[in-house]
């Protein structure tokens, strides 16, 4: 049957009239999806869209990528520099001139009064990579600070310090493409649906194209966890254990590849050594996998033609991180699985550009994975930069996690904070806030003035945000792709580009450097430095980038001169045996004994907490916390708890509960559900004096990554359930 | 046209080669014939007459979901959200969710949900103003957000929770099919976006590549005999015997293994706790629908004894038409329906477009029912207005015409309640209790009057007291019925039962209470006619009762709808956003209901701008209606 009214109106759908569409590289995470923004005849923003040419999303996007043309106009933005003498005072709006005479007369200040390394810079994985190697040169070869990180601490440091360890350079090897090939994946503490959707499409691609085994290693029933043929709900803070376990099966049954061991690494003595201390039966005792499992997951591995493992924070916040990713390569060392299609070990990174600051910021050494420690290294790029080779330290400084304990203990008294939010993302929210209170002297860079840190600074500079400015990102499989300028910054704020630029102009000693004004000129230089190096982009610039929809590193100016144009995708790094980082070109397999130090729960506080990341948001949700189109989907904190667990305490579905660790207590609602076992609770890290109020965050003593994952709570019920909304709500100005 | 872009991904394409005639509940796919006049006709799509060259442009559409495939990420309900350009409160597309099992064999069932455009669209048939059109292209079913006056009895009807009532902008939208993408040969704009390879888009019945099932049901989703929805679904992976959800509805899916289907059961998801809830019980949106259905009835109830009493001669009648009580009597009841109509109309999204409830005639109850209770209205304030000039004949004449018009009115208000998908609705205790409640308030008001009117004797209240009587026993019968039904049965009916003595218990059982006082003050009445104190009784806890219980209806009706999420689609949620203070924030995506506005200005530009012509057009359309087999 048909029913129409006998006279039809026009259909209204919704256009919104976009005439000119913008290429940029996704500002979220850093899967490195090329989008689209569109702008209508006013040059207002209206839209966005998945490239469909884009080799990395292929046209699709997540809910973050589809809203992201809306964070133009988010509330919150910056849009004067904000100063004041002390903390306890109002902030009053300033011009850039007064802001940056300010701040460097600060800087200049405290590192006579208390030494060069008394000012700390912390930065970020959020800017663009020519600002981050500005940011690097301003640090370095400037403010001449050892004292000089980025929040990768809190998220990749781990698989840096795991890359470094095992192949003598970071950069992962893999790439999306691998997921094609292989024939055996494993996902170590890694939720594709919700941490890196895209990725998950591209995999679940290959799935239908063609089976093959996934076994998911998490300890909650994560969404990946159900699509996967094998699940090992593994104990916390354990991977180790499995790791020896599996390498102990292989080696014993003889599955190892031999000739690739042979060809490719050292130490394969002392690591068969180590792992006879891990025998399944023992092994299972640990972490909670059956020694039945432990073997058939071995072979399967082992025997797959091609095997690659991923992993995210599961492994990389703990107390082992590093050591999680050592054993990952480990594993797909003795395997023949490095460098080959389909055998790989791939991190996957946090933030968009992670890669990028890993790569040029100079945080841990120099530009282009080089060396503080290396006296070559040192010479090379002061001569680049003009900078005395003896003005850089001798080896790396602190990480963020070191920094905030030694402002604690007054040996560093003041701090830039660029484009990072540890007020939310720090372990230990009460002892965070503290050391900030501690502090002569603070500045916050960010594009957002309510970010919650600016409670403790004394100056405030605006920045711009994504795609309000140009330059390039890399993403986790090493490739390079660019962001171009939308649209106009608001008010005063700047670029981050144009901020370094300008405060590089106040400080005595700058003159004889030189600081290119666009970010073009940053790209040559950086060319230049990593020409004949692992991170050589010297055949690349930016309308090549935006041609080609990114280009995977390395792509050398001979390949471009000769002509050869980048692949779309697929590019490998070690395809050739022996030629690792490490001056033998041998990749190490290094032993891991197994140490426990975690809070493990105890009748005080018996339930593991663990925390996590929700599709819907973004790290501190400064961004998607404004936006209703992705905010709405989880607007509060909540707490998954096992619904047998909360029976036994008389909480319902939906109420508010008090959790409290040794640290501190955060108020959450309930959800119950089976996803997590009775004894542990999950509560995503996004949300402002919440978990991290709770979180212990132990230092992995190689990356100095916190172990978020791993504390103990104790959950208590609240009569008055009103007073407790009214307290969540209080905590969520956004 | 919409544009298609020079890199669009293959997958963003339709792929329907060849199609089938029939669909699973035998309708025709094809919807019509190459002759038909319905052929080579653009959709006009913001006023763009340029014709689509799809080659199944008149074939009935259909989405498919994956089930096993969804993984829940929000992508399809955000690309949505972002083509129509919709505020965060409305999504023409939502993902909803149940969970089963025990950890670590947990399992979440993602359902991604937007408009099925059904073969038979139940919101198309109960719009009152006929803002819906089931299109021949692709069967797609849209409403026209300008025809519509707020009024949501679609989104009542649709067991999918497809129409969204939009309570900032009083109007609603839902999913438009991306018709302007499928012109050009693209899928919509949500299965384009789908990260999991969950959602699909073709002519219905046809299976996508890599796939092999074509079910018409999973568990969560609600019944489809009612609407013959176009979705179809694959769900191969085991799932758990019991299914919960997470929102705050009452409700869970329990296997029944014979019929390997899943059947919705009670989840008593609040204890067995009685509680109180008066301000979410009486405070409401829908409180206007107390009142105005509560006064009809009343004042067709006294209107009916006085008509009817006039003309079997009864003493009564007679006597209370020479008191002095009987012009102020009814110049109550006008006031009594006035106040029900005008708080009916204010409760529409747009009060101003009032005149369009009459235009669907032809199948919608809503129209019928506001047809026949305006045109009670008039007769009612003829009959006054005459029986005030004393004009014997015009007084008949508007006498016969209200006691027609009126029950016309109340039996379509009954029907509008008849809704499948709301199971607490779907009985006849509506159609007792509406009648009973008209009987007995309907009494209630004449005994009051002449009370105060007095001089009539005592021994003729006693006819009156027997009318009130049978009405209060009426809607005890259909009570007693109701809740003995609602026990024994499953599903949503007996999730309501279950708010109605946990949630609600309070309230409920006062109601109760006081409903066996009104029938005992009845009775004692019988004895002493004329006893102010029983005749105060009465009033006080027969209003009571009739209000209280007539809220009930209202609040404890659970449709047969789509789980939602923990905060988003979670009526829970909602209430508690808004209770607290949450939903201030416009990005926490609960809107609070604007208030209502009578948009003079619209209507007087409306009046200008329609022809004499367009009216007459616009009338006759009522009545004639193209409908095409």
């Amino acid at each position: 049957m048909l029913f129409g009214r006998n006279k039809k109106n026009p259909i209204k759908i919704a256009d919104k009239k976009a005439e000119k569409w913008t290429y940029a590289t996704c500002g979220y995470c850093s899967v490195g999806c090329s989008i689209e923004v569109g702008t209508n005849a006013e040059g207002k923003v209206v839209g966005s869209r998945g490239v469909g040419g884009a080799d990395v999303n292929r046209g699709k996007l997540c809910v973050k990528g589809i809203f992201e043309h809306e964070l133009f106009e988010s509330s919150g933005r910056g849009d004067k520099p904000l100063i004041r003498d002390s903390i306890h005072q109002g902030y009053r709006e300033t011009n850039w001139d007064e802001a940056a005479k300010k701040m460097v007369g600060e800087i200049n200040r405290i590192q006579e009064t208390y030494g060069r390394d008394s000012f700390a810079v912390v930065s970020t994985g959020q800017l663009l990579t020519e600002e981050f190697y500005t940011l690097g040169k301003l640090t370095r070869g400037v403010i001449g600070t050892n004292n000089y990180d980025g929040n990768t601490t809190l998220c990749m440091a781990s698989a840096v310090s795991g890359y470094k360890r095992s192949f003598g350079s970071d950069g992962p090897p893999g790439c999306y493409e691998d997921f094609e090939h292989t024939e055996c994946l494993m996902a170590w503490g890694s939720n594709l649906p919700e941490q890196h959707p895209i990725i998950y499409w591209r995999l679940q691609e290959a799935r239908e194209k063609r089976d093959f085994p996934l076994i998911v290693v998490d300890p909650r029933v994560t969404m990946l966890a159900q699509k996967a043929d094998i699940h090992l709900a593994i104990t916390p803070g354990t991977d180790v254990v499995l790791q020896n376990a599996l390498m102990y099966v292989i080696l014993d049954e003889g599955l190892e590849d031999r000739d690739y061991i042979e060809a490719n690494t050292v130490g394969l003595e002392q690591l068969e050594a180590e792992v006879q201390k891990y025998d399944p039966t023992s092994a299972a005792a640990i972490c909670g996998i059956d020694e039945d499992t432990i073997r058939n997951v071995a072979r399967i591995y082992a025997k797959a033609g091609s095997a690659m493992s991923i992993w995210t924070m599961g492994i990389n916040q703990s107390t082992h991180g590093s050591d999680g990713v050592v054993g990952i390569n480990n594993l797909n060392l003795i395997t023949g699985n490095v460098g080959k299609e389909g055998g790989t070990s791939l991190s996957i990174t946090g933030q968009c550009n992670a890669m990028g600051t890993r790569e040029w910021s100079s945080c841990s050494g120099l530009p282009g994975y080089r060396a503080l420690e290396n006296a070559e290294d040192r010479e090379e790029i002061g001569k680049f930069w003009n900078v005395d080779p003896e003005f850089f330290p001798k080896k790396r400084g602190l990480a963020q996690t070191d920094i905030f304990p030694a402002i604690e203990t007054g040996q560093i008294k003041g701090l830039w904070l660029v484009a990072t939010n540890p007020m939310t993302s720090m372990p230990n929210t009460e002892r965070t806030r503290k050391i900030l209170e501690k502090l002569d002297f603070l500045v916050v860079q960010d594009s957002y003035a309510d970010v919650e840190t600016t409670q403790y600074a004394h100056l405030y500079l605006p920045a711009a945000t994504w795609a309000e400015k140009e330059g390039v990102f890399t993403n986790t499989e090493r490739r390079v792709n660019i962001v171009r300028k939308v649209t106009d910054a608001p008010g005063d704020s700047k670029s981050d580009f144009d901020i370094f630029n300008l405060l590089a102009k106040y400080f005595a000693g700058s003159e004889k450097m030189t600081f290119p004004e666009k970010p073009e000129g940053a790209f040559e230089e950086m060319k230049t430095l990593s020409k004949g190096r692992l991170v050589d982009i010297s055949g690349m610039n930016h309308d090549l980038i935006e041609k080609q929809r990114g280009i995977q590193w390395p792509y050398t100016d001979e390949q471009a001169d000769k002509g050869e144009l980048p692949p779309s995708g697929g590019k490998r790094l070690y395809t050739e045996a022996g030629t690792f980082r490490y001056a033998d070109g041998m990749a190490k397999l290094i032993p891991l004994p197994f140490i426990d130090n975690n809070e493990v729960p105890d009748d005080k506080f018996p339930f593991w907490l663990n925390t996590g990341r929700l599709v819907e948001h973004f790290h501190t949700r400064t961004k998607t916390g404004k936006l209703g189109n992705t905010n709405k989907y989880s607007p509060i904190p909540f707490m998954e708890i096992n619904p047998d667990a909360a029976k036994e305490l008389g909480i319902d579905q939906g109420e508010y509960v008090r959790c409290v660790s040794r640290r501190g207590d955060a108020v959450v609602m309930a959800m119950l559900t089976q996803r997590v076992p009775k004894n542990m609770v999950f509560i995503p890290f996004h949300f402002f004096d919440c978990v991290n109020r709770l979180t212990l965050g132990l230092l992995d003593p190689h990356s100095r990554q916190p172990a978020y994952k791993q504390s103990a709570v104790t959950i208590e019920i609240l009569e008055d359930q009103q007073a407790a909304a009214q307290l969540s709500m209080e905590m969520r100005r956004f | 046209m919409f544009e298609v872009r020079s890199d669009e991904p293959k997958y963003a394409f339709l792929w329907d080669k060849e199609t089938k005639t029939k669909n699973q509940y035998g309708d025709s796919i094809e919807l019509a014939s190459e002759t038909s006049d319905l052929h080579g006709v653009s959709l006009n799509i913001n006023n763009d007459a340029a014709l689509g060259e799809n080659p199944n442009r008149y074939k009935q559409h259909g989405f498919y979901l994956n089930a096993d495939n969804c993984i829940g990420c929000h992508a399809c309900e955000a690309a949505c959200s972002e083509k129509n350009d919709n505020p965060a409160h409305i999504a023409f597309r939502s993902v909803g969710f149940v969970e089963g099992g025990t950890y670590p064999e947990y399992q979440r069932l993602n359902i991604s949900m937007a408009c099925n455009h059904c073969d038979d669209p139940v919101c198309l048939k109960g719009c009152p103003t006929r803002a819906y059109t089931k299109y021949a292209e692709y069967g797609a079913v849209l409403q026209d957000p300008d025809i519509c006056f707020g009024c949501g009895y679609c989104t009542w009807v649709c067991p999918y929770n497809a129409p969204q009532l939009d309570p900032v902008k009083g109007e609603v939208t839902k999913c438009n099919m991306c018709v302007d993408r499928l012109e050009v040969g693209l899928k919509p704009a949500c299965v384009s976006a789908c990260l999991g390879n969950a959602l699909d888009f073709g002519v219905i019945e046809n299976v996508p590549d890599n796939r092999e099932q074509s079910k018409t049901e999973i568990p969560g989703f609600p019944r489809t005999d009612i609407t013959h929805p176009n979705i179809r679904f694959q769900q191969t992976r085991q799932t758990k015997r019991e299914m919960t959800r997470t929102d705050s509805m009452p409700l869970k899916y329990h296997k029944d293994e014979d019929e390997g289907q899943y059947k919705p059961v009670v989840d008593e998801k609040h204890g067995a706790k009685r509680q109180w809830n008066w301000s979410s019980l009486l405070l409401t949106h829908e409180s206007s629908h107390v009142i105005f259905t509560l006064t009809t009835q009343a004042v067709l109830g006294a209107f009916l004894i006085i008509v009817l009493g006039h003309l079997v001669d009864s003493q009564l009648i007679l006597a209370i038409k020479s008191s002095a009580a009987y012009l102020p009597l009814l110049v109550v009841m006008n006031g009594l329906l006035m106040t029900g109509l005008f708080k009916l109309n204010m409760h529409l999204g747009k009060p101003h477009r009032f005149y369009r409830g009459f235009y669907n005639l032809r199948h919608s109850p809503v129209s019928r029912e506001i047809a026949g209770v305006s045109l009670f209205f008039t007769s009612l304030l003829g009959f006054t207005f005459f029986s005030f000039l004393d004009i014997e004949l015009a007084v008949t004449l508007f006498a016969i015409l209200g006691a027609l018009s009126g029950p016309i009115g109340l039996f379509y208000m009954y029907k509008l309640y008849r809704i499948k998908a709301r199971p607490f609705w779907d009985h006849w205790q509506t159609a007792s209790s509406f009648v009973g409640n008209g009987l007995s308030i309907g009494a209630l008001i004449i005994g009051l009057g002449i009370l105060m009117g007095s001089g009539i004797s005592s021994v003729l209240y006693k006819d009156l007291l027997v009318v009130l009587l049978i009405g209060l026993l009426l809607e005890t019968a259909g009570h007693i019925a109701h809740a003995r039904d609602l026990k024994k049965g499953a599903g949503e009916g007996a999730a309501s039962w279950y708010h109605q003595v946990t949630l609600y218990g309070w309230p409920y059982i006062i109601s109760n209470a006081l409903l066996v006082l009104s029938i005992l003050t009845t009775v004692a009445l019988l004895a002493a006619p004329t006893s102010v104190v029983l005749w105060c009784v009465l009033a006080i806890s027969l209003l009571s009762t009739v209000i209280i219980r007539r809220s009930l209806f209202f609040v404890l009706v659970i449709p047969t709808n789509m789980p939602g999420g923990f905060f988003w689609k979670n009526k829970g949620f909602e209430q508690h956003a808004k209770e607290s203070g949450l939903a201030k924030m416009q990005q926490v995506g609960v809107a609070y209901e604007a208030h209502r506005v009578f948009n003079i200005k619209e209507l007087v530009k409306t009046i200008k701008e329609t022809s004499m012509k367009e009216a007459v057009d616009q009338i006759k359309g009522i009545f004639i209606w193209k409908e095409v087999k």
